[in-house]
């Protein structure tokens, strides 16, 4: 079995297994689950039957499985099960940094860190035995340029296991009290440092290249990307005075090699991501270069350049022969004097969202604008975005500005907007909360039918499951009324005036006596994952002289395809990039764009 | 094999992973080792997207500033934002109209380091051609014309006709061939 839930950079995992399954013939039950706790979960009852599972996130994705984490580790499988939750060094697409490997040790579960995609094929066999020898279930952490890279590998041949469920009623195990999860504690801790032994001496993924005897004044520690990086910068230099220990397994971690490395040198430099786990393993602290040295960065990716410049300065500083060319000020300085645009990242020309925001903001300039995880935090463009905190936090915070507020007696206007997807991943249980403690806002369920940022995995809503087949679609309208709600309208946003008054309207029913949440659906299909629906009528726009450059367009509502055309001192269309939508010409206030 | 860095980058939405599969998998089909990274999330909502290939016996997928061999930008300006990336005697293809490029300002960088600089109005081409979403791969086919980097025409041409949706394989095709074509009306200059 493999569960998942979609999350950059682990959204391609889950298509790839469906291929790989479906070009060979595999009987492989895969889902994508509604989050990833209900993945995880689902992935641990699978192993305990008996069968081999595994369950992929995005690091934050861990956050909301680690209860499920936390408690399976104590529990222990029977069949193998690995997680693979991706970490976001940069980060690119998330909204913490966090290291998986933390989470890991925190569970007390093992952990493997592969330094690109050949070893992290290779280590899925390894996490997957580790599992079944040891009932733990294994940690596996690809951080994104292990995830989001290209390698040519080699496939190793494979069974079919034919293993058939069975469960034992173990209540003593599977449903342990506190007394029992003491017992438990000790045999996962048992677990461990037999696990520990076993990583000492797992040469394939934890090695040095010391020669005996010698002595060294610098040496690095590397494990995940960062190792591949360095490796092929000592190699392209013929580095061979720096050794390097490269650390597969960060825990348990392989504490007796770590300690013949760090002996044979008078420093060592850590390169690791995205955090201090490594360091705070090695024992020798006087030896160690690092982050707590001040030596690495504490935050963002360590890119090769950055990872250049790092071991360049550091054996500048300890007198001995540094990189050549480590930096390039010329062109840097030779950037920056070009003044180039910054390109940030925007909804796409004919985006519902794009539509539904821009009404939002007309209706109700002065809301507090709470939004969510999804392409639709791009709405922040816009105006129409003040906070995002993680997943179905648009509701729950919503909820709690209307008692901050409602407390002090002030009236405060609240929106609130998530995606589909996102209100099917955690959106009803602040749904149902904030309808029964009595919380008054508009929400606004930006229903494109997909989970249109992840690219475009079908969400329960369409009744398609993650293979293709049919499975049964879940109703958004019964969810919300079933959380409790009374004002429920389905509304195309396109139509920016219908939805305009909508929102006038829905706010009427928030300030009323008998007032609650005023839910609106604002459905229209996204336009990267159904172009024809989306627009289902081409709208042929061109802008005419009325034009008075006021940029409402261009700055309310944001899209791509109008930019100002210098030389005809107006707005003008990109038709490269316009999808015909029509949209914009609801938007200009002087009339100016009309149907060509 | 001597090692081959290639920078592809743009805006989201351009295309610049099909360029980057279309490359992977000639090099791959002619045994090349392929290692390369890629940009996916939030950024491809139309914000600055760049995928690294290398082509070689490495185990890190980017490159460093300064190695790059071939840089192929759909945009103008991301094209400038990562010169930085290419070597000494690089190659640069710029997606733009060839008439006001390359900037003044990056001329002398140009020059000095011997990168020769070309552009080719990929969108146009592409547009006329009733395609606009295909300038990528008018960049690549006029990148191929010039046979500097390690993979041939032909063998890029079977790739996109293998690997384009079957309603795109003929125009994609003919994006390509039309790309390659733009190399006769190329009249710029080489900086060595």
């Amino acid at each position: 079995m493999v569960t998942s839930y979609p999350g950059t950079p682990s959204s391609e995992i889950l298509p790839e297994v469906i291929r790989f399954v479906k070009s060979a013939h595999l009987d492989t039950y895969v889902e994508w689950s509604t989050n990833e706790k209900v993945a995880l979960d689902t992935a641990f009852a699978a192993s305990i039957t008996g069968k081999r599972a595994a369950c992929c996130m995005k690091q934050v994705g861990l956050n909301v499985a680690a209860d499920s984490l936390m408690s399976s580790a104590y529990l222990g499988t029977r069949g193998g099960l690995v997680i693979i939750s991706a970490d976001d060094p940069g980060p690119h697409s998330s909204q913490t940094e966090q290291d998986t490997r933390f989470m890991a040790r925190v569970a007390k579960v093992p952990v493997l860190d592969p330094s690109n995609p050949q070893e992290a094929r290779e280590m899925v066999s390894l996490a997957m035995d580790i599992s079944e020898e040891f009932s733990v279930p294994v940690v596996l952490r690809p951080a994104i340029r292990v995830c989001h890279a290209r390698q040519s590998i080699t496939f190793n041949s494979f069974h079919e296991s034919d293993r058939k469920a069975s469960f034992e009623r173990n209540p003593q195990r599977w449903a342990a009290t506190p007394r029992f999860r003491l017992t438990l504690h000790r045999e996962l801790n048992r677990k461990l440092r037999k696990i520990a032994e076993r990583f000492e001496t797992l040469s394939h993924y934890n090695f040095h290249n010391l020669e005996p005897g010698r002595r060294y004044p610098l040496g690095i520690i590397a494990g995940g990307v960062p190792y591949s990086v360095i490796r092929d910068i000592l190699a392209e230099k013929h580095r061979t005075d720096i050794p390097v220990l490269k650390i597969g397994t960060p825990f348990p971690f392989p504490e007796k090699l770590a300690a013949e490395f760090t002996a044979a040198c008078n420093r060592v430099l850590v390169l690791e991501e995205t955090d201090t786990v490594i360091e705070y393993f090695l024992q020798n602290k006087d030896k160690v270069l690092g982050r707590l040295s001040l030596h690495v960065p504490s935050e963002g990716e360590l890119v090769p350049d950055l990872l250049y410049g790092i071991v360049s300065n550091t054996l500048e500083e300890l007198g001995l022969e540094r990189l050549c060319q480590a930096e390039d000020p010329e062109a840097a300085e030779l950037i920056a004097s070009l003044e180039l645009p910054v390109r940030r990242p925007t909804l796409c020309p004919g985006c519902p969202h794009r539509a539904a925001f821009f009404a939002i903001r007309k209706a109700r300039p002065k809301a507090i604008f709470a939004s969510d995880i999804g392409c639709y935090t791009l709405g922040l463009n816009l105006g129409a975005v003040d906070t995002c905190l993680d997943m179905g936090a648009a509701i729950t915070m919503a909820s709690g500005f209307y008692h901050a507020f409602a407390q002090d007696e002030i009236v405060q206007p609240i929106v609130a907007t998530i995606g589909d997807s996102t209100f099917f991943h955690s959106g009803t249980a602040g749904l149902l909360n904030a309808v029964y403690n009595g919380a008054r806002f508009i929400l606004v369920i930006l229903d494109n039918q997909t989970t249109a940022m992840t690219g475009m995995q079908p969400t329960p809503e369409l009744g398609i499951r993650a293979d293709g087949s049919r499975g049964k679609a879940v109703s958004l309208e019964r969810i919300v009324k079933g959380c409790g709600c009374d004002f429920i309208e389905v509304i195309d946003p396109y139509d920016i005036k219908k939805m305009t008054d909508m929102i006038k309207k829905a706010s009427d029913y928030v300030n009323s006596p008998d007032g609650g949440i005023a839910v609106i659906i604002a459905r229209h299909p996204c336009v990267i994952a159904y172009p024809e629906e989306a627009v289902p009528e081409k709208i042929h726009v061109e802008v005419t002289d009325a034009c008075v450059e006021c940029n409402v367009c261009l700055e309310r509502f944001e899209c791509p395809a109008l930019y100002h055309d210098q030389e005809l001192g107006r707005v003008n269309v990109n038709r490269e990039l316009c999808v015909d939508c029509g949209v914009c010409i609801q938007v200009c206030p002087k009339g100016a764009i009309v149907e060509a | 094999m001597e090692r081959v860095n290639i920078v592809l980058c743009g805006l989201g939405g351009q295309g610049i992973l099909f360029m980057t599969r279309v490359l992977a998998q000639a090099a791959l089909d002619k045994g090349f080792p392929v290692m390369g990274a890629e940009t996916h999330g939030m950024a491809q909502r139309g914000g600055s997207v760049i995928s690294h290939l290398i082509f070689g016996d490495v185990q890190g997928s980017m490159a460093r500033s300064g190695t790059v061999h071939f840089l192929l930008s759909l945009d103008e300006n991301e094209g400038y934002r990562n010169l930085p990336f290419l070597s000494r005697g690089g190659k640069l293809f710029v997606n733009t109209d060839p008439k006001d490029f390359p900037r003044q300002e990056v001329k002398g960088f140009l020059e000095d380091r011997h990168i020769t600089s070309r552009a080719v109005p990929a969108s146009h081409i592409a547009r006329d051609l009733g395609a606009p979403r295909s300038s990528n791969l008018a960049l690549l086919g006029f990148f191929a014309a010039f046979g500097e980097g390690p993979l041939a025409y032909v063998e890029l041409k079977s790739i996109i006709e293998n690997i384009s949706p079957k309603r795109f394989k003929e125009i994609n095709s003919a994006v390509f061939e039309a790309g390659y074509n733009k190399r006769d009306q190329w009249k710029g200059t080489i900086s060595y």
